[in-house]
């Protein structure tokens, strides 16, 4: 091992504690009491909140169908990226190569995620109410995680840069405990709390008008 | 707006700081900015300015608790946006929070990621409570309900006499001195509720329900004291208060030692008691509360009532209150009721869990001065109204009729608005 | 009628000023264009009640000392007693769900 293996090493066990502190927080803070008699189920709420609810007529997706679907793109290349570094990593032990069919097809993937990234990126600066919205750290989380994504690319596609793409993935896994990055931890939560909120009531999962 | 004092700052602060549970710092982490809200919401959708958009209202609570609440707000504010509590945020926050919000929670849905848009509204409408900074007429309308016992601040000798006067109105009508309209009755099955602008303004609903009741040979009682099902602590977000006037219906639940709490045709009121109430006072109810449209259904199902479908010809439509069927669960039971009472029924587009709010709800029925935006979002409402081609609006919701009238004339739709109590006694039958 | 100040939902910010003309003017805007007999007597019998009260009356005291009946007074004013009629005779925007 290098020592920019150990860097990275070092900022994937920050990463994850972080995160995991966040997560623990919340555990911790635990769930809403509610005195009102209940008459859903929460576990059905939260069932439906996790899977269905995300496509079964959401506006944020039919009503921007390229949006929506660039942004899903984007972030399974950023998922298949971050497992292809944890990957990486093991793999100095395990000292296995990767067939090249498999390398082509993980090129060709992150290529167009890329791409959305970069697309979803021009689209918060160019559109004035996405511009209204954002803060510094928007721009900055999704321009690292698309470059993340570049890297991971030029990587696969030539070892040479093994120094570089550590050193800038530790940059971005540091950066994941500061701001928005964050979101991987609080969507699930949000999920749930949704879950919650709408099975006790018993609004979700969605009923059939009758 | 004056300088804010750091005691009213302090206030406001903890109660960012000292969440209850894990649902406030979720979903004060959780806006990705992705701006695909946008479009949910009324407010937006009408006038189409960009602070309008739900995760904007979102921001301007959540940038507050980066703040004071996250080491990266303390330390580089500006790369997060985290913004100071002072006059101008607080001036805005009321402006977007108070005048620029139903609270209808239709954003929730669609929100990409789940952020309980209206959820943090309410927080930040709460911060500025504690601040003291809810609108006057907001505010007045909830002092009325303090003070009096109900939100239009009737003398109890006059709401007595109007409900003498309906109940005369209903002998005459059944031709039965026994069609009776009881008050401050003991050990009845139900207590029922009513919006104040009921016996102020509108009586014939209360007439109505009596009316079912009647037929349904039900045991009930009005109180001539607490009968005001509302509660506008629910939009000033003062919990406290909200408190108080929750525990006018179930104190006087206990008094007169009814076994139900029925509550009247109001969206708000129905949540701030069946959901909210049992929360405002950190216990639970040992009494059931249900809303009128839920006993009727039982009273159809169980053949208490007959309806006849065939009375009522003209094409009907529903408008579905946001906190009784997105934010309460009722869906196909407002349905149930309404269909049993007449033959043309149709559906707005959208309606159900996904409807528009009417535009009147969240307190802007009260707040005079962001009247111009309430007509304005109701747009939406009276164009899907138009495109159902019916006559009668139902709406089980006395705030939503107030508004649904609003349009009907500002926007000349020509219908008639009906509560659930008034259609379902247009269809009724009595059988002697 | 550039001078009179309204709130935001059109009702006087001061109830003192208010006088026939203005309740024409207010009519107007309702699309009431010609204020009949039936009309002033439900008009005055809001205004006597707030002047002596300093509130809206009830809608049965309205319907007692008009005579009128309730679905009557509905139809004079489109807008119903409180939107309406209150407005017309120079009330602050009752509290409340109006
Ligand atoms: S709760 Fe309703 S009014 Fe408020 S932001 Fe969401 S959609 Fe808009
Ligand atoms: S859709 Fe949800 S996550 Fe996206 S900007 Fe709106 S509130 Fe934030």
């Amino acid at each position: 091992m290098n020592w920019y293996h150990w860097i990275a090493l070092g900022a994937l066990a920050i990463c994850a504690l972080v995160l995991f502190a966040h997560f623990i927080r919340l555990i911790r803070l635990g769930n809403p009491t509610d005195y009102s008699k209940k008459s859903g189920s929460v576990a059905k709420g939260v069932a439906y909140s996790s899977t269905v609810a995300m496509i079964d007529h959401k506006e944020s997706a039919y009503l921007h169908i390229p949006t929506y679907f660039a942004g899903m793109v984007y972030h399974v290349g950023t998922f298949v990226s971050l497992f292809l570094f944890v990957f990486f990593l093991i793999n100095i032990a395990l000292e296995f190569t990767l067939p090249l069919w498999l390398k082509w097809i993980l090129i060709a993937g992150l290529s167009i995620s890329t791409l959305c990234g970069f697309v979803l990126f021009v689209k918060r600066l160019l559109v004035k109410n996405m511009r209204n919205l954002s803060n510094l750290d928007d721009y900055l989380s999704n321009l690292i995680v698309t470059f993340f994504q570049g890297m991971t690319i030029g990587y696969l596609l030539c070892p040479c840069v093994e120094a570089y793409y550590y050193i800038f993935v530790s940059i971005l896994l540091l950066y994941m405990t500061l701001g928005k990055l964050k979101h991987v931890v609080y969507f699930f939560a949000a999920r749930y709390h949704l879950g919650f909120f709408y099975g006790w009531r018993n609004t979700w999962p969605p009923k059939k008008v009758k | 707006m004056e300088k804010l004092s750091q005691e009213q700052i302090d206030k406001a602060l903890k109660i960012l700081k000292m969440p209850a549970d894990s649902k406030l710092v979720t979903h004060l982490n959780a806006c990705v900015h992705c701006g695909l809200c946008a479009d949910s919401c009324m407010y937006y959708k009408s006038m189409k300015e960009d602070k309008f958009i739900p995760a904007r209202k979102v921001e301007l609570v959540a940038s507050l608790y980066r703040r004071y609440c996250t080491l990266t707000g303390k330390i580089a504010p500006k790369l997060v946006n985290a913004r100071d509590l002072d006059e101008k945020m607080a001036e805005e926050m009321v402006d977007i929070l108070f005048g620029a919000c139903t609270l209808c929670g239709r954003c929730v849905k669609h929100c990409s990621i789940g952020v309980d848009i209206a959820y943090v509204v309410r927080i930040g409408r709460q911060m500025l409570a504690a601040m003291g900074l809810v609108p006057a007429t907001l505010q007045a309308t909830v002092d009325a309900a303090l003070t009096t016992g109900n939100n239009m601040a009737i003398p109890t000798e006059e709401f007595v006499d109007t409900i003498k006067w309906m109940e005369e109105e209903l002998i005459d009508e059944m031709q039965d001195e026994n069609a009776r309209i009881p008050l401050d009755e003991k050990d009845k099955n139900i207590l029922y509720t009513l919006n104040p602008r009921e016996p102020k303004f509108f009586p014939l609903s209360i007439s109505a329900m009596a009316k079912v009741f009647y037929a349904a040979k039900e045991s009930w009682t009005l109180s001539s004291t607490m009968y005001d099902v509302t509660n506008y602590g629910l939009f000033n977000c003062n919990d406290e208060e909200a408190g108080i006037i929750a525990r006018h219906l179930h104190d006087e639940v206990k008094i007169l030692n009814a076994k139900m709490l029925v509550l009247g045709e109001c969206g708000h009121g129905s949540r701030a008691n069946r959901w909210e109430g049992p929360n405002y006072l950190g216990m639970k109810y040992d009494f059931d509360m249900i809303t009128v449209a839920e006993l009727i259904n039982d009273y159809i199902r169980s053949g208490r009532i007959k309806l006849d479908k065939t009375i009522i010809k003209e094409r009907v439509t529903m408008h579905d209150p946001c906190h009784l069927v997105r934010n309460g669960g009722l869906l196909n039971e407002l349905r149930f009721a309404v269909k049993s009472a007449v033959n043309d029924f149709v559906e707005m587009n959208p309606h159900g869990n996904d409807n528009f709010c009417c535009g009147g709800g969240g307190g802007q029925l009260a707040m005079s001065e962001y009247n111009d935006r309430r007509i304005k979002i109701g747009e939406i409402k009276a164009e899907q109204i138009r495109k159902t081609g019916a006559t009668i609006v139902v709406t089980p919701c006395h705030n939503c009729v107030d508004q649904l009238m609003q349009l009907n004339h500002h926007y000349k739709l020509n219908v008639k608005i009906k509560s659930i109590g008034e259609i379902i006694a247009d269809a009724l039958v009595i059988e002697k | 009628m550039a001078q009179i100040e309204f709130d935001g939902d059109g009702f006087l910010v001061n109830p003192g000023i208010w006088n026939v003309d203005i309740a024409v003017e207010i009519a107007k805007e309702d699309g009431i264009q010609n204020l009949t007999e039936q009309h002033w007597s439900v008009i005055h019998v809001i205004r006597n009640n707030y002047l002596e009260k300093g509130m809206a009356p009830m809608i049965r005291v309205i319907c007692k000392e008009t005579n009128l009946k309730l679905r009557e007074i509905y139809e004079l004013f489109p807008l119903g007693p409180a939107r309406g009629a209150c407005r017309i005779a120079g009330l602050p925007k009752p509290d409340g769900c109006v």
